[in-house]
């Protein structure tokens, strides 16, 4: 059942957190009327095309650009040797180290050899941007092509090809890092003393993010100010400022980086690419604007990829079916290079959530990173917390179905107690709150369980099978302390600015270095303001992702604009109101203390008919008249917003299929998700990314999967060949929620960007692995086809 | 990618089937999108030049004239052939050497780039006679790059299986040709002197042509 929206101006200003406002942002963007990066036109413009390597792994023998140069309306080629010649850094950073983790130079264009398909290899500017691609034609490379290595476990081999040479080290390995967490010992015990225990190998396939605006960059060079303008399809216009400094060495306050409307990104969006480098260097060079703007092909080759992972898993447990610990061991693929975030994603963000809702006492993790030839891999909707639930969720599955017990009464016997709050795992982190089990009985109740477990037995005696999946995760939001992430290896702090700037008439403009793409920020952010300052929420213009008016911002990924972006606002709003208050209270010829403050009015205490609306005291602090001691004009509030921990949403999903074991094809007969991402700003957002999260999670489950053949070459690099799904694809959902707010931020919320596709690929594993469990399968890789269904029946041994 | 199938040419003998399949001139023109075939000395070899004088070879029936020219065992040849893959149609620039020739059985490897796309393959032959006529066992092993490879097999396959079907189909239509002209000329002259002399039964000419190119 769908939720209705609430027009704005029906909503009283103390009712509007937690109203579901019809998102504002939609209007423009559903018209044509928002401006994408390609939108933006200057009659000077050039246009930017890269060439970019055939190959997965090859050395570059020679570069001839001389037939490229000679095509009319071509301005300049350029290769690695000419950024080279002009001093120019031109190579990426990687923003989260590890200890011993190797990271090899990655330059913006490729030197003397490609490693992964998609490397750039040279650029073509030009006065049009399909002169610019047909001169790609014309560039003559002559590779010697090597071989290569795709799969994460096979690249550590010893005999594996080698994706890069490290002159500073004996050992020649495509390992990128050896990581583990938790206590090896303490689980190796659990597991020796363990009663019963179950295991698990699979595969958490390279998935392809397909945001629907291919990432684009549109950059001016001004050389009389030797200022750097760039506008491009970014999640933190502030992190790529920083980091686009020092690729480039152009100072930070000379460079501007704007994100305009941005359609989607996933993740992909995040990480600092050589493309938008290289818009700017040749800006730079031509001392015009020039614009490059991704093809799908391009993307489906260069954007960051997700997952990735090659498993071991194992549960230990006593002889009532009580977990007494895990082991995970993992091979992580991280493409050709380390992308921007790429080695928090399989370890910090993985390892750490390994416990799920479950009280274990010894868990142990150890990932193995492997560079491979294939695109870098880095953070992609939920990012390291769906790899880890996928683990734990199937392990927990089958540790049910060894001890002979119900899925559901198996997870419940094993959550973290209701009153087990604050919790602190074996991995590391200490869970703000939580409450389990309502969620699960939500669920159960959604899909009527017990009659559906009894039809599951009714169909079964008709040669119908039915499979019912339960996925209870956990997720982390609201990245991160900034002292914690600093211990952990991010080379940036995880805080937010706000700066709330309340008008002379007493409107109001907000800034948030957080940057939505999507998500709707410019609504919820409204709410939390209108509520703070009691100004109407039609009065409140937010404003994101422009470095030239933001104080600073670190971003939206991780789920962390609410709950971090949305704190900021909140203790930036709470300080204009102090300051208010104070003007209040001198105008009002009384204290500080007995000023009351509601719905945007300051009032005295016993005294409610003198008192000043807030759009009065704003025109008081501006026109300056009449201020208390010490008080400066004006009325403008900023602040850095630095978390005391992470959130940690959760919920438990049902999903509910058929399976026909002789075609292999899979019907969903039901989906409920009941999601517990604390306080809700506007419940008809969260419901839009809960459904596009599940939409995403099934995606993985069932279709999608990025493949390298095994000379690196991407053979599912299109829309043909990679199965995104369609909305015939995705079954109906029913969706409710719980509520157990945040203890520790301002607002109570959590996050829900990622939730719906961390909780839906293993929901509906188990689901069909449960629908055939008669004929002893017990795990299906993902994305299950028709044809694995197929051969898993036909192949285990009670199937025939 | 691996391909490889079965392809039954009607009312020859293999060693008619071998002299046409010897021949870079009726390869050349069996070839769907192939521009020229030509044997080429040089390591690195020039395309845009080998285009210019590539015209010159003219389809013969005549087993003297197709020994002079025959594919040698060793030798590097050069082809220009354009493939439709989906929307794409790249020219490809390629090389060809004859690793083994002995009758009934050719073995080639090759590579060859377009824009943007490259390949590079091993494939073979091997001629079988049937009651009917002759059935050319082929296979080929392809290693595909680039764009081209980009659309996996799902595209590839059927386009392969297009250029070989009209490759052999044209073949059987030549070599009815061939025989046509044989049955014209003597052998000295190849089409100039057809119709002159009577002609040899089509085993003769299996004779003359095993004679000629040494089987």
């Amino acid at each position: 059942m769908s939720m209705d929206t609430i027009e704005a101006d029906e909503v009283d200003v103390s009712d509007v957190l937690g109203s579901a406002i019809e998102r504002r942002e939609d209007p423009a963007l559903i018209t044509g009327e928002g401006t994408y990066t390609d939108d933006i036109q200057d009659p000077e413009m050039a246009h930017m095309a890269v060439l970019r390597s055939q190959y997965g792994h090859a050395e570059i023998e020679s570069i001839d650009t001389s037939e490229a140069e000679a095509m009319d309306g071509v301005i300049a080629v350029y290769t690695a040797e000419d950024i080279e010649e002009t001093g120019t850094p031109g190579d990426l950073p990687v923003g989260w180290l590890l200890p011993n983790l190797k990271t090899p130079s990655h330059p913006i264009l490729a030197k003397d050899r490609v490693r992964y398909q998609g490397d750039g290899v040279a650029v073509v500017v030009a006065e049009e941007r399909y002169v610019a691609q047909d001169a790609l034609d014309r560039i003559d490379v002559e590779y010697d092509r090597l071989d290569a290595v795709v799969d994460p476990k096979a690249a550590v081999d010893e005999s594996a090809p080698q994706v890069h040479e490290w002159e500073d080290s004996d050992v020649q390995s495509n390992q990128a890092f050896d990581w583990e967490i938790g206590d090896g010992d303490a689980t190796d015990e659990a597991f020796e003393n363990a009663a019963h225990t179950v295991s698990v190998d699979l595969e958490n396939q390279r998935l392809i993010p397909n945001a629907m605006e291919p990432r684009a960059t549109v950059a001016e060079y001004k050389p009389g100010t030797e200022e750097l303008e760039v506008f491009m399809t970014s999640q933190n216009p502030h992190l790529h400022r920083q980091l686009m400094s020092a690729v480039l060495g152009v100072p930070e306050h000379k460079i501007r980086v704007v994100a305009p409307e941005v359609g989607g990104g996933f993740g992909s969006k995040i990480h600092h690419y050589p493309d938008e480098a290289l818009t700017s260097w040749c800006s730079m060079q031509l001392k015009r604007p020039v614009k490059w703007q991704a093809t799908r092909s391009e993307t489906y080759l260069t954007d960051a990829h997700g997952r990735d992972h090659i498993t071991h898993g194992e549960l230990a447990m006593d002889e009532d079916g009580t977990i007494t610990g895990m082991r995970v061991k993992t091979y992580a693929g991280m493409g050709a290079y380390l992308s921007t975030f790429a080695p928090a994603v399989p370890t910090y963000l993985y390892g750490t959530l390994l416990s799920g809702q479950y009280d274990i006492p010894a868990i142990h993790c150890n990932v193995i990173g492997a560079f491979t030839n294939g695109a870098p891999v880095d953070a992609y909707r939920g990012a390291g917390r769906p790899e880890a639930i996928y683990v734990v969720e199937r392990l927990v599955t089958l540790g049910a179905r060894e001890m002979g017990m119900d899925p559901a009464e198996f997870r419940r016997q094993n959550f973290v107690p209701s009153d087990g709050f604050p919790h602190e795992t074996p991995v590391a982190v200490v869970y703000d709150s939580g409450d389990y089990e309502p969620a699960l009985d939500k669920a159960l109740e959604m899909v009527d369980y017990e009659a559906l477990r009894e039809r599951q037995a009714e169909l079964r005696e008709d040669g119908r099978y039915l499979g019912i999946g339960f996925s209870s995760y956990i997720e982390a939001c609201g990245l991160a302390p900034s002292e914690l992430a600093g211990q952990l290896g991010a080379q940036a702090g995880l805080w937010e600015s706000g700066l709330v700037r309340v008008h002379p008439t007493g409107k109001v403009t907000a800034f948030s270095g957080t940057s939505g793409h999507g998500q709707g920020h410019e609504t919820t952010y409204a709410q939390i303001v209108s509520d703070e300052l009691g100004i109407p929420y039609d009065d409140i213009e937010i404003v994101e992702g422009d470095t030239d008016e933001i104080p600073q911002g670190m971003g939206t990924y991780g789920s962390r604009s609410a709950a971090v972006g949305g704190s900021a606002l909140v203790t930036s709003s709470q300080k204009v109101v102090e300051k208010a208050r104070k003007i209040a209270a001198h105008l009002l010829e009384t204290g500080e203390e007995d000023i009351e403050f509601e719905n945007g009015e300051f009032s005295v205490t016993g005294a409610p008919e003198r008192s000043m609306t807030i759009q009065e005291v704003a025109q008081q602090a501006y026109l300056a008249h009449n201020m208390p001691e010490g008080v400066e004009p004006g009325l403008e509030e900023t602040s850095f917003y630095d978390p005391d921990n992470f959130t940690f949403p959760f919920g438990t999903h049902v999903a509910v299929v058929e399976v026909d074991p002789e075609s292999g094809e899979i019907e969903f007969e039901q989906y409920a998700a009941v999601d517990d991402v604390g306080n809700q700003i506007n419940p008809k957002i969260v419901e839009g990314q809960v459904h596009g999260g599940i939409a995403q999670g099934i995606g993985q489950a069932l279709y999608e999967q990025a493949v390298y053949d095994d000379n690196g070459t991407l053979v599912s690099g299109s829309m043909q060949d990679y199965a995104v799904p369609k909305a015939e694809h995705i079954p109906h959902m029913d969706t409710d929620d719980t509520v157990t707010p945040s203890p520790h931020n301002p607002l109570g919320v959590k996050g829900v960007g990622e939730a719906g596709t961390i909780a839906a690929p293993q929901a509906v594993v188990n689901a069909v692995t449960d629908a055939l469990s008669p004929f002893g399968v017990d795990h299906i890789d993902m994305p299950i086809t028709e044809e694995k269904v197929w051969r898993a029946v036909n192949e285990s041994e009670e199937g025939s | 990618m691996e391909f490889n199938g079965t392809f039954k040419l009607e009312d020859t003998s293999a060693e008619e089937v071998w002299l046409a399949l010897s021949d870079p001139v009726l390869i050349r023109d069996s070839l769907p999108g192939c521009e020229f075939l030509i044997e080429v000395d040089d390591e690195d070899v020039a395309f845009d030049e080998l285009r210019e004088e590539s015209t010159e070879a003219e389809p013969t029936g005549d087993p003297e004239v197709i020994a002079e020219r025959a594919f040698q065992e060793g030798k590097r040849y050069a082809a220009l052939v354009e493939i439709g893959v989906g929307s794409v149609n790249p020219s490809f620039e390629t090389t060809v050497t004859i690793d083994e020739r002995e009758f009934p059985d050719m073995t080639a490897s090759g590579e060859g780039s377009a824009n943007g796309s490259s390949f590079e393959m091993e494939s073979g032959m091997h001629l079988n006679e049937t009651d009917d006529g002759v059935s050319v066992e082929w296979w080929a092993n392809a290693e595909v790059f680039g764009r081209v490879a980009q659309m996996g097999q799902r595209v590839m396959n059927p386009v392969a299986n297009r250029v070989v079907k009209k490759f052999f189909e044209r073949i059987q239509e030549r070599l009815s040709e061939l025989t046509l002209d044989d049955q014209g000329g003597d052998g000295e002259q190849g089409t100039e002197r057809a119709g002159a002399d009577e002609a040899d039964d089509t085993s003769g000419l299996s004779q003359r042509i095993r004679d000629r190119i040494g089987l």
